[in-house]
């Protein structure tokens, strides 16, 4: 039998099908043969979208009528570090409104750094009668209004997760829009949230919701009433408190540390802000079970995060500021043998001075005492290229490793000479890395490095580094599976970009800012390449009306299949193919 | 007699067997409690009375060929028996399952046939264990399909990177420029004044974007523009910062070959009608050299001159640009610019709530 899987009726194919899961089998699948892309089409029910501008809602649509999951990333990473200016866009209204005409059966929407209103959310609430997830990361646009109107409408909801998003809040009571008999709620998240939600009303809810398994609160829930709620759902799986503090007194601790001890299936904490060092006592009991510990709001000193994290054997993942000093990692690194994620937080990163005991050895140490560390984050500030190599030839299965040395073009502070070999070596060694984030002081070299050995690296993210358009095209070349690319402020101009057009369609997108980008070179490439949208972003006014050789201020370079866009704003000008300048 | 001594003495007198006739014509008997396992068998013999002489054998869809009955009867034989553990039970579906991609196949498509679901479910998921983390290639190969999605319908042709002839194309140029790179690094070593330095790239470039004359290799001896970057090198001290902070073209990197544009058009799937707003009614072309320059044939022709001349206008000012520059870089030399500006650190201004 010469082609067998012919002998499948459509129905066993998708049976099959339904049991690859993973979008990077999918995409194979579906690009497999004429019979397998239809069934693979008709069964998919989950998409991800990295870029929402890389695709029409209409094109998602017409491909895969069925979907019930969808997943939306909009602005690029340097938003967060509020490089992209308000207004540039990742604006959710067309797919929503496209979706709700097409999909009435769509259950989860999945948002990231995209911006909603409160009359997408009332959309949504109205057109989706199965809804069940709502994430909403770092995204922004909309009130309290908004959530209201989810929460009244939404019978089947399960999770309402609003990470770090900026909310408009207008009223606490927007949680009381929860109707007496809805009982599916699974996660929720309002830690972002900054007024008082309605404390009563918050207490009827998570008593009467058995499958709760993650709150977290924000900041405005006081400690006093913590005990109250876990004693309702002491099946909790996941905690935020919120503010960890309140007057030093033994009957609300005991009641506080029995709530806890309640706990049992209890795995991941966060929260602790504004936190009264004598309250932490009260998690003792649970912190054997700890899986995971986010404390990066937590300002407490060093003794005490010893304390806590030395009884968490069986942490994997910590977030933390850096007033767990050198003396907090050794800690870790002695009793967190199975940690897996570390992030270390800057408590103080615009001060001139150093404010904590934090240097590079305690990343050393962490790297030596945790074998599956894999996953790194660690602002510090000084380093050093025998550190680097330690860390790459303790850990050769780092996969995701960000540096971020508090000021640019910091040498390693032992031979003040560039940083280069460390990277190096942390490329070399760590041959599954995926994401890299480098800082200090950096020449061409690095890049040459990362090139060379970063055939795995997905996400690169640059800054105050390099000399010349040597250093971007050692990436743009070597950098096989390199997805995203993020630069600012390095001397990179137009050569290596142009040289390595090509390579820009195999990415998701590039981002440029305060280099030596022209013009010029934009026009080129928007001219060149029309399954790229390429963005310049200048808030300066026309580009042309400044030298052609006078450089842009930033870049924003993706690939698309939609075109270009039509909702920039006044500072954003792409150039297609007619040469003419478009604003929009 | 009671049924009870009956059934030690003569125990096959007790049990029944069921007749079941496959698609090639040939009838077996087989156990009735191992036969009722299949829904679909269990259903021919309840509701339809067949299945207890010869004459009405039950017939067995198509796709159920004897070899594959007889995997699917001692598969039932195993499992019909209660009382066994589910450990036991997973271990022998673990090595009952190893079987030949082609077999495996032809065995879920049997038992979906048999509507016997578990089974189904087991030869699904190691179909699907068979198919995750291959390409497209690897599992037409596996399966024996056939290659007939035109290139317009692979909605993401660029994914899959190593399938798409031009990024194979690239990659090979691209390898061999870092082998001219590495070459260049060695002859770095070796001379000291001047140094073959890749002019030829703006050249390159031009033809590239303009549908080319082949000759690109012409290699130009020019000023030393890699100087700067070897002096550096050979500094120990590289505390003296000589990053150029200027704006403009003075990078100081060696030019490269622009990488044919790939400007052909992405098609819709054919499932779309085009509203794309540039879509032209084109079959991917050219599987063949960057040098041919066919590359830009979508473009309208009197377009296309136009953006030949501005390209040509760009690369000549890229290219003048260099002695003037190459005299600003070597007078700047040992000046350091401040890397920083105001802002230090910008990274991070609060914390990364990102869980994945």
């Amino acid at each position: 039998m010469q082609r067998m899987a012919c002998s499948f009726p459509d129905e066993v194919l998708e049976h099959v099908f339904s049991f690859v899961q993973c979008d990077n089998d999918r995409n194979a699948i579906s690009t497999v043969c004429k019979s397998w892309y239809k069934i693979e089409r008709w069964s998919r029910r989950r998409v991800f979208v990295g870029n929402c501008y890389a695709i029409s809602p209409g094109m998602v649509i017409r491909r895969f009528p069925e979907l019930r999951s969808i997943e939306l990333k909009g602005k690029p990473h340097f938003a967060d570090f509020n490089l992209v200016p308000d207004g540039w866009g990742g604006y959710v209204a067309p797919w929503i409104s496209a979706m709700a005409a097409a999909y009435p059966w769509l259950e989860e929407i999945r948002l990231k750094r995209m911006v909603i209103t409160d009359e997408n959310l009332e959309l949504i609430a109205k057109s989706f009668k199965n809804f069940k997830v709502l994430v909403l990361s770092s995204c922004e646009g909309f009130s309290t209004e908004g959530l209201a109107a989810v929460a009244a409408n939404c019978r089947n909801l399960r999770e309402l997760d609003l990470r770090e998003s900026e909310v408009e809040d207008l009223s606490g009571h927007w949680l009381s829009h929860f109707p007496d008999d809805y009982t599916s709620l699974v996660s929720l998240n309002i830690a972002c949230l900054g007024c008082e939600v309605s404390f009563s009303a918050l207490e009827r809810l998570v008593g009467r919701c058995p499958n709760l398994r993650t709150l977290r609160l924000n900041r405005a829930v006081p400690l006093d009433k913590l005990a109250n709620l876990l004693r309702r759902a002491p099946q909790l799986v996941e905690l935020g408190t919120g503010a960890y503090s309140s007057e030093l007194r033994p009957d609300v601790f005991s009641n506080l540390s029995g709530a806890f001890s309640g706990c049992k299936e209890l795995k991941s904490l966060s929260g602790f802000w504004d936190v009264v060092p004598g309250y932490l006592p009260a998690v003792y009991p649970i912190c054997c079970r700890l899986t995971t510990l986010n404390l990066s709001y937590a300002t407490i000193q060093s003794p005490d995060l010893i304390k806590l994290v030395g009884q968490c054997q069986n942490l994997q993942r910590l977030w933390v500021l850096d007033y767990i000093e050198d003396a907090g990692l050794d800690a870790v690194a002695a009793s967190c043998k199975g940690l897996r994620e570390l992030r270390v937080f800057p408590s103080d990163p615009f001060g001139p001075e150093p404010n904590v005991l934090l240097t590079e050895q305690g990343l050393v140490s962490v790297s030596e005492g945790c074998p599956k560390l894999q996953s790194v984050l660690y602002f510090c500030r000084q380093m050093s290229n025998a550190a680097l190599m330690t860390i790459a030839r303790n850990r050769p299965n780092m996969t995701r490793f960000r540096l971020c040395i508090i000021e640019p073009g910091t040498p390693d502070y032992l031979t003040l000479q560039p940083l280069d070999v460390g990277f190096g070596a942390i490329v070399e060694h760590c041959k599954d890395l995926q994401r890299l984030s480098l800082s200090g002081l950096l020449t061409d070299r690095v890049f040459e490095y990362i090139g060379t050995y970063a055939k795995k690296l997905e996400m690169l993210s640059v800054a105050f580094a390099g000399e010349s358009d040597l250093g971007l095209h050692h990436v743009l070349s070597g950098c096989e599976n390199l997805r995203k690319l993020e630069i600012r402020d390095c001397p990179f101009g137009d050569k290596a970009l142009l040289a390595n057009a090509a390579k820009l369609e195999t990415m998701r997108s590039l981002w440029m800012s305060s280099c030596s980008v022209t013009f010029g070179a934009c026009k080129l490439l928007g001219q060149k390449m029309p399954r790229l949208n390429v963005e310049v972003i200048d808030e300066r006014g026309p580009p042309d009306s400044r030298p052609e050789r006078c450089p842009i201020e930033k870049l924003y370079i993706y690939r698309t299949v939609a075109g270009p866009r039509f909702d920039m704003p006044g500072f954003v000008w792409t150039i297609d193919e007619d040469s003419a300048m478009r604003l929009s | 007699m009671s049924e009870f001594d009956m059934a030690v003495i003569k125990p096959e007198m007790i049990k029944s067997y069921i007749w079941l006739q496959t698609a090639d014509g040939s009838i077996q008997q087989v156990e009735q409690e191992v036969a009722m396992f299949c829904p679909m068998i269990c259903h021919e013999i309840i509701q339809k009375g067949m299945g207890s002489s010869k004459t009405y054998a039950i017939s067995l869809p198509q796709r159920v060929n004897p070899c594959m009955l007889s995997l699917i009867l001692d598969y039932c034989r195993f499992h019909q028996v209660t009382g066994r553990s589910n450990k036991e039970r997973k271990s022998f579906d673990e090595k009952f399952i190893r079987m030949d991609t082609k077999r495996l196949c032809e065995l879920t498509s049997a038992a979906d046939g048999l509507q016997l679901k578990p089974l189904v479910d087991l030869t699904s998921r190691a179909l699907a264990r068979i198919i995750e983390g291959k390409t497209p290639e690897e599992i037409r190969e596996i399966f024996h399909l056939p290659d007939d999605l035109t290139e317009e319908e692979k909605l993401e042709p660029l994914k899959n990177s190593t399938d798409d002839p031009r990024i194979r194309l690239l990659n090979r140029l691209y390898a061999r420029k870092r082998k001219e790179l590495k070459e260049r690094e060695h002859l770095k070593n070796v001379e000291t004044e001047e140094e073959r330095v890749d002019d030829r790239s703006v050249e390159d470039l031009l033809s590239f974007i303009n549908g080319g004359n082949g000759d690109s290799k012409v290699l130009k001896t020019s000023k030393s523009k890699k100087k700067n970057r070897r002096r550096k090198e050979q500094q120990k001290n590289a505390s003296v910062d000589e990053s150029i902070e200027s704006h403009g073209k003075d990078s100081n990197g060696l030019n490269f070959v622009c990488n044919g544009t790939g400007v052909d058009k992405l098609q819709p799937h054919p499932g779309e009608t085009s509203t794309l707003p540039d879509v032209e009614d084109d079959t991917f072309p050219h599987k063949v050299e960057f040098d041919d320059g066919d590359i830009d044939d979508e473009i309208d022709p009197a377009l296309r001159e136009k953006i030949d001349r501005e390209v040509e206008d760009f690369a000549r000012r890229l290219n003048s640009d260099w002695p003037e520059r190459m005299q600003e870089i070597l007078s700047l030399g040992q000046e350091r610019r401040p890397v920083n500006e105001n802002g230090s650190l910008r990274r991070y201004t609060r914390p990364d709530p990102e869980w994945k």
